[in-house]
């Protein structure tokens, strides 16, 4: 459980300027599900799952996921950036605890 | 003369008083306002409830077209295990920044929380692509529902089988 919080970005290993490039990405987080007690009651507790995540290019917001508990454990997102210029792509993943993780890769263009 | 600016002064202090205390309770009330709409906000999309109740709350009933032309859903066919299920969805569409692909929602119907994510999408993103890993508790219709821009709503659904549920609770 110590990787918790630990992020993976992939790219394609070459990029055009004007490309559209889909990007992968990866946070290692428990996702916790929704417990139930014996009678089948839902156990009223703060679960810790991530419901944001951001993904920012040169700056500027690309795209936002909201996500719920219905999300996998380890959780994988998939996003496409169009490429314009190079610089910083950074994904930053918010949990229900108010943690945050975030990844970040550099577009270069080669 | 002395009175007066006394009575001023008092006048004036009281009257900063009240500021400061009604500002304070701004601030405290603007904080506890937004703690509540965050927390409100992650308590709609992701809610305990059938699938109906999500689709009206979330979506309000506007009519759904369907979007198998534009629309590229791609779920596996059988899903051995539950917790683990590749989704990925792809608009034809152009991004443009007058007409573009503003959210995409994926919703497993028989899911306990059926709304699994919602994604807000920018024109900078250049195509409306997006994949994530979801859970499904049982086998289940998967939708994707496209949001464009001008408020056009799309779905497209698949039946994923479900060998081993992933919900658990």
């Amino acid at each position: 459980m110590s990787e918790i919080g630990k992020v993976r970005l992939r790219l394609p290993a070459s990029i055009k300027p004007g490309d559209v490039v889909r990007v992968r990405c990866l946070v290692i987080h428990p996702m916790e599900r929704i417990e139930r007690d014996n009678q089948g009651k839902i156990i009223d507790k703060k679960y810790n799952y991530i419901d944001k995540v951001t993904v920012t290019y040169r700056g500027k917001t690309v795209a936002t996921f909201d996500t719920t508990q219905s999300v996998s454990e380890n959780p994988f997102f998939a996003f496409s950036v169009k490429a314009t210029d190079p610089g910083k792509l950074t994904v930053t993943f918010h949990d229900t605890h108010g943690d945050t993780y975030e990844g970040s890769a550099d577009i270069a263009f080669s | 003369m002395a009175g007066r600016g006394g009575d001023r002064d008092v006048t004036r202090r009281s009257m900063l008083g009240a500021f400061g205390a009604a500002g304070v309770a701004a601030v405290a009330g603007g904080a506890l306002g937004l703690g509540g709409v965050r927390a409100a906000a992650a308590q709609t999309l992701g809610q305990n409830e059938p699938l109906d109740a999500a689709l009206k709350r979330v979506f309000g009933g506007r009519p759904m077209k369907d979007g198998s032309g534009m629309v590229k859903l791609d779920v596996p066919l059988i899903a051995e295990n539950g917790s683990v299920v590749p989704v990925s969805v792809e608009v034809s569409t152009p991004m443009t920044p007058q007409s573009y692909v503003k959210h995409i929602y994926i919703v497993a119907d028989k899911n306990r929380i059926p709304i699994v994510t919602r994604v807000a999408l920018t024109p900078d993103s250049g195509q409306a692509y997006m994949g994530a890993n979801i859970r499904l508790g049982e086998t289940t219709d998967v939708r994707a529902v496209v949001e464009q821009s001008d408020g056009t709503l799309l779905a497209v659904k698949r039946e994923v089988k479900v060998t081993v549920g992933g919900c658990g609770g």
